[in-house]
């Protein structure tokens, strides 16, 4: 059998460069609903995982439901509502992210090999990935200046976090329980940024982040 | 200590009931009352019932499994503790007929809850013993006043007020913790007891570190900024109990810190001494030149928190030259001082609340007349006065008297605590002086007179629930003055087992008890003989009355009378560096003059300097970096991660 982690993985890492390059916002919130599920499968497949209890596979099925179907469903309802098809004017252009993106990945490489972590066999990928995911959840924050966009990179920054916590933890499931309120923490971000969306919309008749400014003292 | 705990809750379940049942005020307001003064009273009985056994009494709990609150009641927290059960209930009844407006039966569901809550948490600091648990209580103490203070808070002046007291409760707390962080590194232990142990160098630190901490509650020269607007601010009863009984929670944490260190250098005395000096005079000047009655009454907060603090200096100058005689009656006065203060300086917040709720104003310029009017808060305002003012046979003489002995006593030591012993009696003097011309003004303008407003004309005496505290708190003043011993033993009683040196000679305590008995005692007799001399010669003579300030004018008009400003003018100009004041002048230019203006305004040098040394250009330099926040989402998530890599490269290498 091929390595399933690291096809996993890489799937991942493609989602992460395709969403950087994409100027569509329902690309986006596909791309958001497949790295989700991707994220959610993964520790399933390491092979300490082997033996989870009903527990354990509710709570996975939790996290696919509520990465893969929940947030994405919002997303795409608020993008519905707000009648945007893509993100004009990115404050840095799709290419430059594309290319900025593999840097990102390099320097994860970098820092993975610097951090010299005592990982079991086969994680180096995973904590790679785990770094690409959550800076490129910052670039993507800070590179657009669509509010939705940036909700999708707060989104990425957490499938970053939740990567890390697998990749780092010998875990019996119980440990699930910190990226579990992480995770209900975007759910709540995503529906607050859904009503935000909506007003900021209604106000300002764009989701520009920019209108923003005039809130500062 | 079982039951102190007890009341406790019980004071914090009346303080949550009104939320519940704000719906119908009266019921609430029922409720509170009646649920906070059991709690009150079942404090009073764990105090003072020998079955109780607070004194010594120790209790902790773990929390969030890894620090313990500790908790320890010795004969200092029992001192402390006794104003809070006495002057707190009283305040309660107050409010009870002083929020009477319905429709902010929310906000005053949630002023009774606060005030409750300020109740336990200065109760918890008395017997705070451990720097966690210190700072916990702390901090809820500093926070439930806040809110009180902001009960008025759509008003402009009250949110300020609001937040300069925020400020300054904070940075206090904030020195308070630094000092507690230095003694916690070299002790390494949470608990007070360990204090002891730390070097000397580091003591004096210590010490002045929390001093400042603390002296920016108690209010202390140049750090009381916040007292002149924090109690104008807040309502009456909640003035009350902040002047009366939490600027005390300052003083208390300097003695309680001075006693855990116990460090015998003369230093700390002769800084504690000059400071008291200093918010002494300089609070009954400013005191002088305010004609807001409540402002008036914060600076005389400030001038007595003075005297509280020249009794300390004075006692820890005796413990440092080895002065038994000395160092306990400067502790015992001190601490008698801040009971009494705590029933005085109540009485005439009370009084002052009840002017105010009467007329609809502070300004003492627009009363008059109000003697007549409203008898009981007159007179109960009038023994105030001149409790506080320090004369027999009142409470203010008795404590007052105990400092002068301290101070007489250390007469005998030489060098530079000579002079500062000899300024301290100047000080106290012109302290007194200053102060019974201050109430002469404030009784003389407000109380007496004609009014000098329609307001005025018009008020009434206020109803029973308003005059029933004040009453008791006046008799308690009268009580003070004329039983001292009782009194003076329970000041005594406040640092048993604390001072080093020794104990006083008890026979000495009794003497100087027994002779302020009989001063006052032959002082009300000679002033009732007085009194029935002249009823007895007038008995047969026709008295007519006249309106007052009549004087022969044939149409006299209230405005001739003298104002606040006018009486205190010459005293305040003669402190002119200390006080800065501003008047427009008035030039008559023609024969038949128009309408002129005069404006005078006395500003308190601590503020002035504050704000021009301190706060402007602060506010300059933190300009400078406004550009910082420009609004821009996306390059504030880039300072998050700018902020993260700094880090992480400061713990890489």
């Amino acid at each position: 059998m091929i390595n399933m982690n690291d096809i996993v993985l890489v799937i991942i890492l493609l989602s992460v460069l395709l969403s950087l390059s994409s100027n569509r916002l329902m690309a986006l919130v596909k791309y958001m609903a497949m790295q989700g599920v991707m994220v959610s499968l993964l520790p399933l497949l390491l092979e300490q995982h082997s033996r989870i209890g009903s527990g354990g596979l509710i709570f996975f099925q939790v996290m696919i439901l509520i990465k893969g179907v929940l947030i994405p469903g919002l997303l795409y309802i608020a993008l519905k509502r707000v009648v945007i098809k893509r993100e004009i004017e990115p404050i840095i252009g799709y290419h430059a992210s594309l290319f900025a993106g593999l840097i990102i990945i390099l320097v994860s490489i970098f820092i993975t090999e610097r951090l010299q972590l005592s990982l079991p066999q086969g994680r180096e990928l995973l904590l790679t990935t785990a770094i690409t995911t959550m800076s490129a959840g910052f670039f993507l924050m800070m590179s657009r200046r669509k509010a939705i966009t940036q909700v999708i990179g707060y989104l990425m920054l957490e499938n970053g976090i939740y990567l890390v916590g697998t990749a780092l933890t010998k875990h019996a499931h119980t440990i699930y329980i910190v990226e579990f309120g992480v995770l209900l923490d975007v759910l709540v971000g995503v529906m607050i940024m859904g009503i935000i969306l909506n007003n900021i919309n209604h106000t300002f008749d764009d989701i520009d982040t920019d209108h923003l400014n005039r809130l500062k003292d | 200590m079982n039951i102190f705990l007890l009341s406790l809750a019980i004071i914090i379940v009346g303080g949550t009931l009104p939320l519940v049942t704000c719906r119908n005020m009266a019921v609430a307001k029922g409720l509170y009352l009646g649920v906070t003064l059991l709690g009150c009273i079942t404090g009073l009985t764990a105090l003072f019932s020998t079955s109780a056994n607070l004194l010594g009494a120790t209790w902790s709990w773990s929390w969030l499994h890894s620090f313990s609150l500790a908790f320890a009641c010795d004969a200092l927290s029992f001192f402390f503790l006794m104003p809070i059960f006495l002057i707190c209930p009283l305040a309660v009844i107050y409010s009870f007929a002083y929020f009477d407006k319905e429709e902010n039966s929310l906000r005053t569901a949630v002023s009774f809850f606060c005030t409750n809550v300020l109740i336990v948490a200065m109760a918890l600091v008395t017997v705070a013993a451990n720097i966690l648990s210190f700072a916990l209580v702390w901090e809820i103490m500093s926070l439930s006043s806040y809110i009180l203070v902001m009960y008025n808070y759509e008003k402009a002046d009250t949110r300020k007020a609001g937040y300069l007291y925020f400020l300054f409760a904070q940075a206090g707390a904030m020195l308070i913790f630094a000092a507690f962080g230095v003694a916690f590194s070299h002790t390494g232990s949470l608990q007070f007891s360990e204090f002891a142990a730390i070097p000397a160098e580091a003591k004096l630190f210590v010490f002045f570190l929390a001093f400042l901490g603390f002296a920016s509650k108690a209010g202390v020269f140049p750090l009381h900024v916040w007292l002149p607007h924090a109690h104008p601010a807040a309502p009456s009863h909640i003035s009350a109990i902040m002047s009366g009984v939490m600027i005390k929670m300052g003083i208390y944490g300097i003695l309680r810190v001075y006693f855990l260190l116990a460090s015998s250098d003369l230093l700390i005395g002769q800084v504690v001494l000059v400071f008291g000096m200093v918010s002494g005079v300089l609070g009954v000047l400013y005191a002088l030149g305010k004609h807001n009655l409540k402002k008036l009454l914060a600076y005389h907060s400030v001038e007595n928190i003075g005297i509280i603090l020249i009794g300390a200096g004075l006692g820890m100058i005796g413990v440092a030259k080895g002065d038994v005689a000395m160092a306990g009656f400067g502790f015992a006065g001190s601490l008698l001082h801040v009971f009494n203060h705590s029933v005085f300086k109540s009485l005439l917040f009370f009084g002052a609340g009840a002017v105010i709720k009467k007329t609809g104003t502070s300004h003492v310029d627009e009363l008059g007349g109000l003697m007549k009017r409203m008898p009981i808060t007159g007179r109960t305002f009038l023994i105030g006065s001149v409790s506080i003012s320090g004369l027999p046979p009142f409470s203010g003489f008795v404590s007052e008297f105990l400092v002068y002995f301290s101070a007489f006593n250390g007469l005998k030591h030489n060098h530079a605590t000579l002079l500062l012993i000899i300024l301290a009696i100047i000080s106290l003097t012109v302290i007194g002086g200053l102060a019974s011309f201050c109430f002469t003004k404030v009784v003389g303008v407000v109380f007496l007179g004609e009014p000098r407003t329609d307001r005025a004309a018009q008020a009434g005496e206020v109803s029973r629930l308003l005059t029933l505290p004040m009453a008791i708190l006046a008799a308690l003043c009268l009580a003070i003055g004329v039983f001292p011993q009782s009194f003076i033993h329970l000041a005594f009683a406040g640092f048993t087992g604390l001072l080093q040196i020794g104990s006083v000679d008890a026979a000495m305590i009794d003497t100087v008890g027994t002779n302020l008995a009989l001063g006052s005692r032959l002082f009300l007799l000679i002033f009732f003989t007085v009194l029935l001399f002249r009823k007895l010669l007038y008995r047969n003579k026709v008295i007519a009355k006249g309106p007052t300030w009549g004087c022969g004018f044939t149409r006299g008009t209230a405005r001739m009378q003298y104002t606040g400003t006018s009486y205190a003018r010459s005293v305040v100009s003669f402190f002119r560096p200390f006080a800065i004041v501003r008047e427009s002048k008035v030039q008559l230019v023609k024969i038949f003059p128009g309408k002129t203006e005069f404006h005078s305004r006395v500003d308190d040098i601590a503020e002035v300097g504050m704000q021009h040394g301190l706060a402007l250009p602060l506010l300059t330099l933190l300009g400078k970096f406004r550009w910082i926040q420009h609004g821009k989402v996306q390059l504030y998530i880039g300072y998050i991660i700018l902020a993260i890599s700094v880090i992480l490269l400061v713990s890489f290498i």
